[in-house]
């Protein structure tokens, strides 16, 4: 698993032996207990707020459950379920959450690629690139988007007059679909580039210099030492931008909600944001927990595959 | 690196410092860590008014500190679902403020899922009781036969008129201080087109269309319960439409915009503001909450009316109104429910302050005060409170709610004409029904 | 290689390919160059936007709404902005989350991570599989459930509604774990030789070496709480227990007139934040790339 191989990095600094401590003998007593007593804060916070959720939203699933009320309601069964899938609004609002991924996956997967690839020939300002582009991502969402709502004011807007000084038109980002998305991706685009942005730089300097060197020799040009060398190399980060975009977009919330609210006329509204209005709007909590166990399943089953594709993958070329 | 960890260690420390020294005092840091119910001051008190409404909430909370003495924490909130759902929220994670708005028409939601105070003892002990309120807004105030909330005001959508361009259209009162009696839509269309040729411009009136469900679902729901009963019964789980009122309800708000052209298609406020203030238009169809908006503009002259009797027989007041409510919450303290009680009595005696809102006052002592009867335009639509009409009582239906945002994208798309009346009334119930199918949460 | 801060490798090599003088290398640096610095300079704009507008007065910002100077620059925004909302209770509150956050988190996760290291009990692989397994949880969907649960607990409301549930992070468990693992088993042997209880090994030998590990969880946690949005919007409703991004949500389209006030709390909300990363950008951008997962 590349996220695994990413964080043993910091290992291979300190590190003399790689190979956990053990030990032929059977294991005495203090140390089993020593070992459970040091997993029983972790086990306890991790089984208790993030599998207990799990369970709790199942069952709560197929009861009618009133959010704010105590209680779970009368059983129902499975027809929360059946209401969830039946629903135009549930499945319209699972495809603005996959809509916004296809918009934003693929610019947040390349752009920061080629920028990074290209801060990194650099010889100076390297600290430069990575204020510009990496201080967005510390900025609270709420804080990006009235700075961005600021902009995207008609009229007096900044980026309003910036497409006036290019001879274009400023689509109304409030009013209208399209003009909607545009405003929320390249938020988006702004706040997030820099995350991976810094993977593929801390990736890029782990490419061994001997390598280019070998390339110049061979007389190869910067452009074909990029395609040749440089992005094959970074494949493997490439696949890891990749999934952690697509569920980073998949679980989007804060930006089109706070911009937005998932307007206009809830044609941007995201599934989570579907959650929050059925579940904590209008109290509907059997259903909206119904809602979240479908859109968990989908999310789950994006990442295993994922993982099983790397596994199978990385077993292959082993 | 070594550096950066010690830092932090640092910042932990002072962390921890700042949190021991403010639990000495009775600060929201400490209610976060224990638990405890948050007592930042006497009266922790939640309301949705900006602008011009705002000002005059701010005067009459300030009264109410100077006169008791008592401390008063007065907090804004966003506007419509995001206000619901978090004093909802608030409600049930059992640490709400003492005191909140409510709109009535939201009322049945909240009061039914218990996360309201009832209006009892200790309000009739302070004299709140039903024989001094609009009775309209008292009994939108009653769920279930129990009363959950204290009406504030009543607020009608109402007809704005540029004073000047009626004079000159000659629709203006022999008394000259109001409009000449109209009976139908046909009259109210007349005017229009009477408006439209004194102000020289294009249309004759104007009303906010695009980006505005609301709007859009008040004008209807006016012209529609003139001639029919509620959309939803039942609490909303039986759709009761009246296809041929709805279709003639589409017909004739159509025939205002693109049939006649009396109006344009897709104002958006600003729109509206615009022409309105700028005389371009005589009539305006907006709530009465906008008159402080236009006494700002210097030059214009109006007054404000309400709506003629239209396709029915008589005329429709859509209204809704203002409430004050005492969240429910176990730890709340006797003394803490007495001067949230304290506090609503006091609103309620200041309401002539609300009032220069535009609001009608619910409360009868202000209401036939001989001030509040001098109070113009307000005093023109008083009546209005009386025949008010709410929205229907649903779970989901409400000021600024999902529904209302579902019905006016669907109004709004006949005003422009890209509905016609009959696919209108098509959309409608389909959206009616989705809604009425689903589970009630309560 | 954690703390490794040296230009990298790749443009060392490439500037000896330079002083060869390969005329279409020179070129496309140039153009390279120019491109990544304008566009950096675009990415700064909204900063230095926020600021300027925060700092004109209204009248002027609508009359000549792009005009980028002033003359009668003020701070009066910021006052307004920090009178009208509890902003100081804001970054209290903020604060005290983060940093509770940290500390448990390190503390915890390391703690497992030390276990699944050096500690042989029946068991271990499952709770590595376990938390391996967690990597793909997603937590923000489960927001309705989560709610329900500390409903329950009548945990709403208080800090440790946020707290708890990002202590348990697997990411940092990996952080840690791959960290221990590099450090030599001769250490812990020859510290066991001595008597020292498994605890004291944990405290006095393994956390002191994982400093790296150590900053890098801090530094994800303390970003990650302190820019949550979602769970403490549902849990902390009470005006003056709301963290700073909660408490600027609700000034969006609150009013439409007052922009420097508006910018200035934006500026407000960006400011400890961005503070703590001019001072440690590099240590901040190494605990990301570490971390590897948001």
């Amino acid at each position: 698993m590349t996220t695994t191989s990413s964080l043993g990095r910091p290992a291979a600094g300190v590190g003399t032996s790689s190979t956990p401590a053990r030990r032929s003998d059977t294991p005495e007593r203090g140390e089993r207990r020593a070992g459970w007593l040091f997993s029983a804060p972790f086990l306890f916070l991790y089984i208790a707020f993030l599998v207990g959720p799990v369970l709790i939203g199942i069952v709560i699933s197929l009861f009618n459950t009133t959010t704010v009320q105590p209680g779970l309601g009368s059983f129902v069964g499975f027809s929360n379920y059946a209401d969830v899938l039946t629903s135009g609004d549930f499945w319209d609002s699972m495809w603005h959450s996959v809509i916004f991924t296809l918009f934003t996956t693929p610019l947040l997967v390349l752009l920061p690629l080629l920028f990074a690839i290209l801060a990194s020939r650099m010889a100076r300002g390297q600290w430069f690139y990575r204020l510009a582009y990496f201080a967005p991502y510390v900025v609270p969402s709420s804080a990006v988007c009235l700075i961005f709502a600021f902009m995207y004011t008609p009229e007096t807007g900044l980026i309003t007059n910036a497409f006036g000084w290019v001879g274009l038109t400023a689509p109304d980002f409030f009013g209208t679909t399209s003009g909607a998305w545009f405003a929320v991706v390249l938020l988006t685009l702004w706040w997030t580039f820099g995350f991976n942005f810094i993977l593929y730089t801390a990736a890029i300097q782990e490419i061994s210099g001997e390598v280019y060197e070998a390339a110049s020799i061979d007389g190869a040009g910067p452009w074909q030492q990029i395609k040749s060398i440089t992005v094959p190399l970074l494949r493997p980060t490439m696949s890891l931008v990749l999934i952690l975009q697509v569920l980073a977009s998949l679980k989007v919330f804060d930006q089109i909600y706070i911009l937005l609210a998932g307007g206009p006329n809830y044609s941007t509204r995201p599934v989570i944001q579907y959650i929050y209005d059925t579940g904590f709007t209008s109290y509907r909590g059997g259903y909206a927990a119904a809602a979240t166990m479908v859109y968990f399943v989908l999310l789950v089953t994006i990442s295993a595959a994922w993982f099983l594709l790397r596994r199978r993958r990385s077993a292959v070329n082993a | 690196m070594t550096g950066l960890s010690r830092r932090q260690f640092l910042a932990a420390g002072g962390g921890l410092a700042v949190g021991g020294l403010l639990s000495a005092c009775g600060t929201p840091v400490v209610s976060s860590l224990t638990g405890a119910q948050p007592a930042t001051a006497d009266i922790i008190y939640w309301h949705l008014f900006g602008g011009g409404d705002g000002a005059n909430m701010a005067k009459m909370v300030d009264k109410f500190r100077e006169s008791s003495g008592k401390s008063v924490e007065a907090t804004l909130l966003p506007w419509g679902n995001p206000y619901y759902t978090k004093l909802a929220l608030a409600a049930s994670s059992g640490r709400p403020p003492d005191v909140a708005v409510a709109h009535l028409s939201r009322l049945p939601l909240l009061a039914r899922a218990g996360l309201l105070e009832p209006v009892a003892d200790q309000f009739t002990e302070a004299g709140i009781t039903e024989d001094k309120f609009t009775p309209a807004a008292w009994e939108k105030a009653t769920v279930d036969g129990t009363t959950y909330a204290v009406p504030l005001d009543t607020h009608p959508f109402v007809m704005f008129y540029n004073t000047a361009l009626a004079k000159k259209a000659g629709l203006v009162n022999d008394a000259g201080d109001g409009l000449k009696p109209m009976s139908d839509a046909d009259d109210l269309v007349e005017a229009i087109k009477a408006m439209r040729d004194a102000a020289g411009g294009d249309y004759g009136a104007v009303t906010t269309v695009t980006a505005d469900p609301s709007t859009c679902w008040r004008f209807f729901t006016m012209v529609y319960r003139g001639l029919a009963d509620p959309l939803v019964a039942d609490q909303g789980t039986d759709v009761t439409v009246d296809r041929a009122a709805m279709e003639e309800t589409f017909a004739f708000l159509q025939r205002l915009t693109v049939g006649e052209r009396l109006m344009p298609s897709n104002a958006t406020a600003t729109t509206s503001s615009t022409l309105f203030s700028q005389g371009r238009v005589g009539f305006l169809f907006d709530g009465e909450w906008q008159i402080p908006t236009y006494r700002g503009v210097g030059t214009l002259e109006f007054n404000v009316v309400p709506f003629p009797a239209l396709l029915g027989p008589e005329p429709v007041a859509y209204a809704d109104s203002h409430s004050l409510v005492i969240p429910s919450s176990s730890g709340r303290s006797a003394s803490r429910t007495a001067d949230a009680v304290g506090f609503i009595k006091a609103m309620l005696v200041e309401s002539l302050i609300w009032a220069e809102g535009g609001h009608v006052p619910a409360w009868l002592p202000v209401q036939n005060s001989k001030e509040f009867r001098q109070l113009e335009p307000q005093s023109n639509y008083t009546e209005a409170a009386f025949n008010a009409v709410y929205d229907a009582e649903a779970w989901y239906t409400g000021a600024g709610s999902d529904f209302q945002t579902a019905m006016g994208s669907v109004i709004a798309g006949v005003f422009n004409g890209g509905t016609s009346p009959k696919r209108g009334v098509e959309a409608m119930t389909d959206s009616l029904r989705s809604f009425s199918s689903a589970r009630p949460p309560v | 290689m954690a703390t490794s801060v040296s230009p990298p490798a790749a443009d060392q090599d490439h500037s000896r390919g330079r002083d060869a003088g390969d005329g279409g290398a020179k070129a496309f640096n140039r153009l390279a160059a120019t491109c990544v610095t304008l566009f950096a300079l675009i990415w700064l704009v909204p900063f230095v936007w926020a600021v300027i507008t925060s700092l004109r007065p209204n009248g002027e910002i609508a009359e000549h709404p792009t005009r980028p100077w002033s003359s009668n620059f003020s701070l009066d925004a910021y006052s307004y902005a920090w009178t009208t909302n509890p902003m100081g209770w804001w970054y209290v509150n903020s604060f005290i989350i983060s940093t509770l956050a940290v500390i448990f988190s390190v503390v915890v996760c390391s703690m497992v991570a030390f276990a699944l290291v050096h500690l042989d009990y029946r068991g271990r692989y499952a709770v590595f599989a376990v938390i391996l397994a967690g990597l793909m949880l997603p937590t923000e969907a489960l927001v309705l459930p989560q709610f329900m649960e500390f409903r329950a607990l009548n945990l709403l409301g208080t800090y440790w509604a946020v707290i708890l549930p990002s202590v348990a992070l697997p990411v940092a468990v990996f952080v840690f774990h791959s960290f221990i693992k590099g450090i030599p088993v001769s250490l812990i042997e020859a510290a066991r030789l001595d008597g020292a209880s498994w605890w004291r090994i944990y405290y006095q030998v393994v956390m002191p070496l994982c400093r790296p590990a150590t900053s890098a969880v801090a530094i994800l946690v303390f970003i990650t709480s302190w820019n949550a949005f979602l769970w403490p919007l549902l849990v902390l409703t009470q005006t003056k227990s709301q963290t700073i991004p909660v408490g600027l949500s609700g000034l969006i389209g609150g009013s439409a007139i007052q922009y420097a006030e508006t910018m200035a709390s934006a500026v407000l909300g960006i400011l400890p934040l961005l503070a703590v990363f001019l001072v440690l950008q590099r240590q901040i951008a190494q605990g990301v790339a570490n971390t590897g997962i948001k």
